[in-house]
């Protein structure tokens, strides 16, 4: 019974079971909400306490090769907050976090809200056109590969998705930037925008859409094989079952029983998984973000790492790690909407 | 192929029309975007050509971070290295040889018992916004970090030896000191306007990063974490404008893209180059190379046995390190000229004290030194304070322990690990098993302040005046036991020492100094707690086709960046524009690059219609 429910009858079905399904749908929706707060939490205190053992006085690091005398450090360990307790100094971390203030980066002189602030848009804009790209690369050619399974193309695009997927991505870049960049000149070597530029308008989105070409195709090449894979098991395994046989039997084309029985359910398990990658594809741009001086928010957390500055630690952790709950959290809910198996369960 | 193509009279509707539609569209998109892409920066460099008349910017590589362009809390190197060239202290350093110079001050005299400075400001000096510099910014800015402990971040301990200071008069500054001192008190800080800073509310979190008045040959107008800092060159400089009409500094988080962007031309002036960049860009056309001395030395740091304040031995350093002995065999069991040669590729100089030659003032200039490399000597001297050797050619010590010793490096830097390869097997030879560890720079730093290590690489940063320095090796500047306090180099305790810094800090006679400065530094090195390797060159490359020359410091050998004083970039004068047009002629890349985007964008289309026929014709089966 199960296998005859195509995705095209996913719209019906769900319109029929919302008036019964609808409190029960809620239900499921606080549950998960409820998880993912609890998860909030975890982090907000793991955040404090986990950077807390991390090696290194933070003055003695700002002090590091600098003429620094005894009554400086003990003024920067005062207004820092370090001779107060470590309870004390959670309080004030966990009352500015309920204010939305994340704390004051001493390495940058600057509220870690702001600092997050600027440099969360370019990493999203970074990881949001990586992602969709590898989403659509992965989704398609894995489709492909799976309906051809065995063949030539299969082969050569799983292997080619492989060796990429296996390639440091540091070094990839790096090759790209060599060869694009730096021998043929067809791309900037690095950054967002040209250095003091003042364009605007079509210009400006231009001299972006030339900085983003080569960051984005190493994370699209470094990241799409996993779509690949997902989506070609996933093909392979609906290939097998009856209802395709069905539709041939109903004397559709190949082709339309791959684009409109096969693949739609095929995608369910792909859904979660893009979801979830999504999360730490924000954490995973650090190594590309460093390569080609993106002026993102991975940087920023190896800076923050290296000093160690434990309020802009704390800030970049609550954020990505929140970016990792929220995207969980939309998997669960989206794969719900998807798979009607899940709630009749 | 005719029956694949899809019939122009049949239902458009149909899977096969629609996806040929959808994959051709996708192609010619595909085409379209790369054309596009590959003549834009053809386009763009036209467009730069052809705009002549354009300010002439001089482009720097930006490679680590600003924590601020507060002048009263930047520390970070990149931060100060540009401010330096927004403000000007009462005295500067010459680019020559790195003496004492006027600054904002045109003269200065020292009372007798040396407590008493006065600094006589010149009457036409003016601020980059016309206002006239006066001896009242100066009194306001020391002033300010007196008034407020959240100013001292970045310069308070220049303050603690003054007691007051004073502008008798718009032209005259006196400075009061608690006790005579040697170094020049108008040296280090950055002097701001007080018709600006006055009207500042908050003068800690201020920015200072839009429009900027400074009395520097360049002023900040504009920082993004984005896209940089751009500066404009002052046009009340009083040494004369800049020849260029302002800087940029882009950010690069990398030093290969760097390198990458001063062949391509994104940049004109890269420094920081690792021995390798630096050798693969000495043969590029239009590109200069400069290996500058280096203010930096580079060392050995043996645990002597760290003492904390109160006297007591703290840290888990082996204690047979404390015999001064074990600790001379071990420095002339270490070759540095091999490591210099092999590790550093040459680009240095052989080190003596921890002056380095840069600063000849002060620096230890010798041949002979007590402890150089000879690994005969070492074992000897090692036989002779009965560190016996055991059948397995290691030693013991006196406990009958082997000698076995940590050698920490920074996982940062590469050549620690490539030089601690060099010395395991060169102390292996003297009986000594050397097991190196590698760490982050933070755990390093903790480590090294708390005595837990054995050896560590190490190495600071010297400015012009010693006095801080050595000030770092007195009794007093070894930390409390929970590694607060003061910071000491190597926790190493001599009254000798502490004596002869004493009567150097306080030596006016500058002969007299030097003296007493090299002889600090001899005590030093007979302590062998702290072995100077080499002051390591400091590379840079610049666009010799667009600038040229640039004055370094010292003028003779030394560098473009990271100067103490603006002269480097202030110094850079644009190539003749004849010359320069010559850069805008089309380079083979922007004949080759339209071809090859075309040949893979064709690849791309072949590839996607022989798959279309095969796909067709397994669907047709």
């Amino acid at each position: 019974m199960s296998s005859t429910l195509g995705t095209q009858d996913l719209s019906a079905g769900l319109a029929s079971d919302e008036p019964r399904g609808g409190s029960s749908w809620l239900g499921y929706a606080l549950r998960k909400a409820g998880a993912a707060l609890i998860s909030l939490v975890m982090v907000v205190l793991l955040g404090f306490f986990a950077f807390r053992i991390l090696p290194g006085d933070p003055v003695r690091s700002l002090a590091a090769g600098r003429q620094v005398s005894e009554q400086q450090m003990d003024i920067l360990r005062e207004q820092l907050g370090f001779n107060d307790p470590l309870l004390v100094q959670f309080w004030g971390y966990l009352t500015g976090l309920l204010r939305g203030d994340l704390g004051y980066s001493y390495t940058y002189n600057e509220p870690v809200l702001d600092l997050i602030g600027t440099r969360l848009g370019p990493t999203l804009l970074l990881t949001g056109t990586a992602a969709l790209l590898s989403v659509i690369l992965g989704l398609w050619l894995g489709q492909k590969a799976a309906w051809r399974r065995g063949s030539l193309f299969d082969k050569a695009q799983t292997g080619l998705a492989l060796v990429f997927w296996s390639v440091p991505t540091f070094w990839l870049g790096l090759i790209l930037l060599l060869t694009f960049a730096g021998g043929l000149q067809w791309f900037p070597t690095g950054g967002l925008l040209t250095a003091g530029t003042t364009a605007t308008g079509f210009p400006l989105i231009w001299d972006a859409a030339r900085h983003m070409v080569l960051p984005v195709v190493t994370m699209v090449a470094v990241v799409y094989a996993q779509y690949l894979m997902v989506m070609r098991a996933s093909l392979l395994e609906e290939m097998t079952s009856d209802y395709l046989l069905t539709a041939r039997a109903k004397g559709l084309t190949e082709d339309e029983v791959r684009r409109r029985h096969a693949v739609p359910n095929a995608l369910l398990p792909t859904v979660t998984l893009i979801f979830l990658t999504l999360g730490g594809l924000v954490g995973g741009a650090v190594t590309v973000e460093t390569v080609f001086s993106w002026p993102g928010l991975g940087y920023l957390t190896f800076q923050a790492l290296s000093a160690p500055d434990y309020p802009l630690l704390q800030g970049t952790f609550v954020v990505f790690s929140s970016i990792v709950i929220l995207m969980n959290f939309f998997a669960d809910l989206i794969y719900r909407v998807l798979d009607p198996r899940l709630r009749s369960a | 192929m005719a029956h694949s193509l899809p019939d122009p009279t049949g239902t458009p509707g149909t899977s096969t029309w629609g996806r040929h539609a959808r994959l051709r569209r996708a192609v010619s998109a595909l085409a379209a975007l790369s054309l596009a892409l590959v003549p834009g920066s053809l386009a763009s460099s036209a467009a730069t050509a052809a705009e002549e008349p354009d300010p002439v910017t001089l482009k720097l590589a930006l490679t680590g971070d600003i924590d601020s362009l507060n002048p009263f809390i930047a520390i970070l190197a990149s931060s100060t290295n540009i401010l330096t060239m927004q403000y000007e202290g009462l005295v500067s350093y010459s680019a020559e040889n790195n003496e004492v110079v006027p600054g904002l001050a045109e003269s200065w005299e020292t009372s007798e018992d040396g407590t008493e400075w006065t600094f006589t400001f010149a009457e036409d000096r003016k601020w980059s916004d016309g206002e006239p510099i006066t001896a009242n910014d100066a009194a306001f800015t020391f002033r300010a970090i007196e008034e407020s402990d959240a100013l001292k971040q970045a310069n308070g301990s220049l303050l603690e030896s003054i007691k007051s200071v004073e502008a008798t008069d718009d032209q005259t500054l006196v400075i009061t000191l608690n006790e005579p001192q040697a170094p020049n008190p108008g040296s280090s800080l950055a002097i701001v306007p007080e018709h600006i800073w006055s009207e500042v509310e908050d003068p800690a979190t201020f920015a200072n990063d839009k429009d900027a008045v400074g009395s520097g040959p360049f002023t900040v107008v504009d920082y993004s974490a984005t896209s940089g800092v751009t500066m404009k060159a002052n046009p009340n400089y009083w040494r004369g404008k800049a020849k260029v009409d302002g800087v940029t500094f882009v950010p690069y988080r990398n030093s290969d893209a760097a390198v990458q962007a001063l062949r391509t031309g994104e940049l004109d002036v890269v420094g920081g180059l690792t021995p390798a960049q630096f050798k693969a860009l000495e043969n590029e056309p239009n590109i200069t190379t400069n290996a500058g001395a280096g203010r930096r030395y580079q060392a050995i740091n043996l645990n002597s046995g760290t003492v904390n304040s109160e006297g007591n031995i703290m840290g888990d350093g082996n204690p047979a390190l404390q015999d001064v002995e074990l600790r001379k065999a071990i420095i002339r069991a270490i070759d540095s000229n091999t490591l210099l040669e092999r590790v550093l590729e040459g680009l240095g100089q052989p080190a003596t004290g921890e002056i380095p030659a840069v600063y000849p003032l002060y620096h230890w200039d010798t041949d002979e030194l007590p402890y150089s490399y000879d690994p005969e000597a070492a074992n000897k001297i090692l036989d002779d304070a009965g560190y016996e050797m055991g059948a397995d050619g290691l030693r013991t010590d006196k406990e009958g322990n082997p000698l076995r010793l940590r050698l920490a490096g920074n996982n940062t830097q590469a050549t620690h690990q490539q030089m601690a390869d060099y010395i395991t097997p060169w102390l292996r030879e003297i009986g000594i098993e050397v097991v190196s560890e590698s760490m982050a720079p933070a755990q390093l730093n903790d480590d090294s302040t708390l005595g837990n290590y054995d050896m560590y690489f190490t190495g600071w940063g010297i400015g012009p005046d010693p006095d801080f320095q050595l000030s770092i090796n007195q009794c007093s500047s070894r930390p409390n036991a929970d590694g607060t306090g003061a910071i000491s180099e190597s926790n190493w305790c001599s009254p000798e020492f502490d004596a002869l810094y004493k009567e150097q800090h306080t030596e006016l006679d500058q002969e007299r100094r030097s003296e007493l400065v090299v002889e600090a530094q001899k005590l030093i090195y007979d302590g062998a707690v702290n072995n100077v390797l080499f002051y390591s060159d400091s590379l840079e490359a610049y666009r010799s086709d667009r600038f040229e020359p640039f004055t370094t410091q010292p003028t003779e050998g030394g560098v473009i960046l990271g100067q103490n004083g603006p002269w480097g970039v202030y110094s850079a004068t644009p190539v003749s524009s004849v010359e320069t047009a010559s850069v805008a002629a089309p380079n083979p890349t922007a004949v080759i690059a339209p071809i090859a985007g075309v040949l893979v964008v064709g690849g791309i289309a072949a590839f996607f219609l022989v798959k279309r026929r095969r796909a067709t014709a397994d669907d047709r089966q």
